[in-house]
């Protein structure tokens, strides 16, 4: 096990040395630089300014010196965010993005694992029907659409709910709601299906002509195999919400990553784009590495020695 | 396309259906007051800046919600008053020839300032934190991006461009700057050539005076926020101070204790950062912001509802749009075309259909509300289908025939979708033309223009200070530097040169009149429409005066602002 987290973690390091060098490649390529206005700047601003952030320096010397600063822990600073580095801007809004991303997993777990279970348990009763109608329902409305349609309802007719921004409980219910109403729906969707599967398969009926009580096959037999397809998409989903929506966050002025890491790819922030794509490619590359030991924990027939 | 034509929509029905839920909810707003009375209630104003600034230093800032920051917490030499003439501040009088405040070749300028101006720690304002505020512009090491502004001042361009230079070098430098406090109370200002607009460039943010104690102990964290964000170094010298900038969130401002002038009547200034126009409008509706604007295209909708109508703020600013074209590249070389599509083009269908009426026709550049504006000009180049199809007839193209793919290209935000594709519409249906549309990120558009690899493109102009100075010779003088359109008439640089030097304001402005009139004939764009601000306001914010440069509407006056609740 421990040669195998060993392997993943160094597999890890070379994934993000490739994702960063990609990254900057795909930067440059990309039309258009920090400096380019609609109001052009003079010559000599933007020679000013490439001086001061070091862009002035050739490509292949740029990258090394960022990789040399990722090393020592230094990720550089923004053009366009007040020259603030970017490991503070992380600690600035990591801890929104989390509690925001952590809370929609929660709050879909919950909702999505019980729900699929019991439709998969009483197919083809209302409650399955329910289930598969909100599943439906908010696999397909937009987040930003279910945002404005929560704002008009309990902000602005209500009153009940401050529309955005961030400090408070009542701020962090919209859009943890909307977070995770997609996952939520997906979960329950994906556990029905797995469920009903189980159900069916030989170890599920031979365990019932031996008489072993309904509730302890649910639990022990049902339940427990079924989870197995949830965790895999749960990986990727916790990183998905721990990484921040751009959209979410946007509509509700939220000052988190996902918000910031965009607005620095429209504003050809290098230091924040590269920042950006360390962490996403960090976060879900780690998250993987924890399914993957999880997967052995949950299926004996899953083992890394 | 087709999948944007669904989102807009869609938009569209959510905002027509808040406005309806808005409307059916209004029982608890005041209704608007007739008559103004004395301030009552809490005197808090909450704004949106809707932005996270880069920056508040003076010295560096360039955008305009940067400038809203800063005037609460500044007053320059000199300022604009509401209808954007020259008023002292700091300065005890508006410097002229006949005060001596300007040498008779305008080389020199010698600024005496008021005794009673104080800091927000009560000390007091004297003429070194104005020349230490202006040589620090030129700081190579600051890359500040307004410097270009501000070359006439001898020695400034040389430091600025020293950053290879060794310290002793860039210390001779900046001393040789032509700057310096003859006393407490007077500044002297030398040129290397006259400027007869610099009195204008003396009332901008980028000269506001500033601490040098506080810079020479922390640097250009003093314009920062610390991680409680609180900003104990931004010492200013303006009505307000920032009591707290959460970043990326919001700013608290209260008044300056210390203030020299009248002092403001609010108690409170929050700005916050909604950057979703829907967002805002319904932390508007639910009294979380005191001021909005409505997303584009609802504007209609938003007059017809008769609640909000009266909370509607609307007024003219110092913006043109036009769509600029590409004048060396094929078909945009020939005048004719040029001026063929400028009449196809009915722009006040445009100002109706897609901008809810919010705007004015452009047929010249400068806008209205600016010396030079000629309401006259421009005329024969109007929309006129007929006339547009003659024009392309002549030109060679008749009903379009033999003529080269026309491109357009536009940043693809807020309505410029629609601006498209009302475009190719216009230029099918009045010259049975069908042009190409190119959507771009903002940036790679920028790119694209600035690199001039474009050929016809939407461009916007906004002023920075209210003089044709500011309009005309950065744009269509032969190879400046924002000149995307390759535009060159040797007239038009004769009189811009003359003009751009010329300290008889009347003759000055005749020719920069003259030199538009060639500008126009020339049809280097075609000039669309003057920008209107468009925005909500409660009827509780009372005494908000607007200005056609404002960035947040009101924003330059928000001193005089109170709230009657």
């Amino acid at each position: 096990m421990l040669r195998f987290i060993i392997r993943r973690v160094l597999w890890l390091l070379l994934v993000l040395f490739v994702v960063l060098l990609i990254t900057f490649i795909l930067m440059h390529l990309v039309p258009g630089g920090p400096w380019d206005r609609e109001k052009a700047l003079a010559p000599k601003v933007i020679a000013a300014l490439n001086q001061r952030y070091g862009l002035d320096k050739p490509l292949w010397q740029q990258f090394l010196n960022y990789i040399g600063g990722v090393l020592h822990g230094d990720l550089g600073v923004s053009y366009s965010q007040s020259d603030r580095t970017i490991v503070s801007l992380l600690a600035h809004g990591l801890p929104k993005t989390l509690t925001l991303g952590i809370l929609a997993f929660v709050f879909a777990q919950a909702i999505g694992i019980p729900f699929g279970v019991a439709a998969a348990l009483k197919q083809n009763s209302a409650i399955d029907y329910a289930s598969v109608l909100f599943a439906t329902l908010f696999a397909s409305i937009p987040g930003f659409v279910l945002g404005i349609l929560l704002m008009i309802v309990f902000s602005v007719t209500l009153h009940w709910l401050p529309t955005s921004g961030w400090g408070s409980i009542q701020q962090v219910i919209m859009p943890v709601f909307c977070l995770a109403a997609l996952p939520a729906a997906q979960t329950a969707r994906i556990t029905r299906a797995s469920t009903l599967d189980v159900m069916r398969q030989d170890y599920v009926r031979t365990a019932r002509s031996k008489g072993i009580l309904e509730s302890n096959i649910r639990v022990r037999h049902i339940f427990r195999n079924s989870l197995i397809p949830v965790i895999t998409i749960a990986g990727p989903m916790l990183a998905d919400l721990v990484t921040g929506s751009f959209i979410i966050e946007n509509l509700f002025a939220i000052p988190g990553v996902g918000r910031m890491f965009v607005q620095g790819i429209f504003a050809r922030d290098y230091t924040l784009i590269m920042g950006g794509i360390l962490f996403y490619a960090f976060t879900i590359a780690f998250l993987n590495l924890v399914v993957d030991i999880l997967y052995g924990a949950i299926d004996p027939r899953i083992r890394y020695e | 396309m087709k999948g944007k034509t669904v989102v807009f929509y869609l938009l569209t029905i959510l905002m027509v259906a808040s406005l309806i839920f808005g409307a059916a909810c209004s029982t608890t707003t005041p209704t608007i007051a007739t008559t103004a009375g004395a301030p009552s209630g809490e005197q808090t104003i909450t704004l949106n800046l809707g932005t996270e600034n880069n920056t508040i230093d003076p010295n560096r800032a360039s955008w305009v919600s940067e400038r809203t920051v800063i005037v609460q917490c500044f007053d320059g030499l000199l300022a604009f008053d509401n209808n954007l003439n020259l008023v002292p501040m700091v300065a005890k009088e508006i410097p002229t020839v006949a005060n001596k405040g300007i040498s008779a070749d305008g080389l020199t300028y010698t600024i005496k300032l008021k005794n009673n101006v104080t800091w927000s720690d009560d000390t007091k304002v004297t003429a070194k934190d104005f020349a230490f505020s202006i040589k620090r512009l030129f700081d190579p090491s600051l890359a500040a991006e307004y410097e270009s502004f501000y070359s006439n001042i001898v020695g400034g361009d040389a430091y600025y461009a020293s950053a290879d230079k060794t310290a002793a070098e860039q210390t001779a430098l900046k001393d040789a700057i032509g700057v310096k406090a003859l006393d407490d109370n007077t500044l002297e200002i030398k040129l290397t050539a006259a400027l007869p607009t610099f009195l204008d460039l003396l009332a901008l943010w980028p000269v506001y005076p500033i601490r040098q104690d506080m810079v020479d102990a922390h640097g250009e964290n003093w314009a920062q926020p610390d991680v409680n964000g609180a900003m104990p170094y931004y010492i200013g010298n303006g009505p307000f101070i920032i009591k707290e900038w959460v970043q990326n969130d919001h700013y608290t401002l209260v008044p300056n204790p210390n203030y020299w002038g009248v002092k403001p009547i609010l108690t409170k200034i929050v700005f916050k950062e909604i950057q979703d126009a829907n967002t805002a409008l319904a932390a508007y509706e639910n009294n979380e912001l005191d001021q909005s604007g409505v997303p584009g295209g609802t504007e209609s909708a938003t007059m017809a509802d008769p609640n909000l109508k009266p909370q509607i703020l609307r007024y003219p600013t110092l913006t043109t749009y036009g769509l600029r074209f590409n004048m060396t590249t094929a078909p945009f070389d020939n005048a004719l075309v040029r001026q063929a599509i400028s009449c196809a083009i009915d722009r006040q269908s445009y100002i109706d259909k897609v901008r809810g009426g919010v705007g004015q026709v452009a047929l010249s550049w400068i806008p209205p509300g600016m010396p030079d504006y000629d309401a006259s000009l421009g005329q024969d180049w109007a929309f006129n289908p007929t006339k547009a199809q003659q024009l392309l007839t002549q030109a060679g193209y008749p009903g379009g025939k033999g003529l080269p793919t026309i491109k357009f290209q536009y940043a693809n935000t807020g309505t410029n979708p629609v601006l498209a594709a009302f475009l190719q519409d216009q230029m099918k249906t009045n010259l049975g033309v069908t042009i190409t549309l190119e959507p771009y990120d903002s940036k790679a558009l920028s790119a694209l223009v600035n690199n001039k690899q474009y050929s016809w493109a939407i461009y916007g102009w906004g002023a920075d200070y209210p003089d044709p100075d500011n309009w005309l010779p950065q744009l269509f003088m032969t190879g400046a530097g924002n000149n995307k359109q390759n535009y060159s008439n040797a007239q038009f640089d004769t009189l811009a040169t003359a003009a751009l030097k010329e300290l008889d304001n009347t003759k000055r402005l005749k020719d920069w009149a003259d030199a538009q009139k060639l500008l126009v004939a020339d049809c280097p764009m075609v000039f669309l429409f003057y920008r209107q601000t468009f925005v909500l306001q409660k009827p509780w914010v009372k005494n908000m005066v607007t200005t056609g440069m404002d960035g947040t509407p009101g924003d330059t006056f928000l001193r005089n602002v109170y709230i009657i609740k």
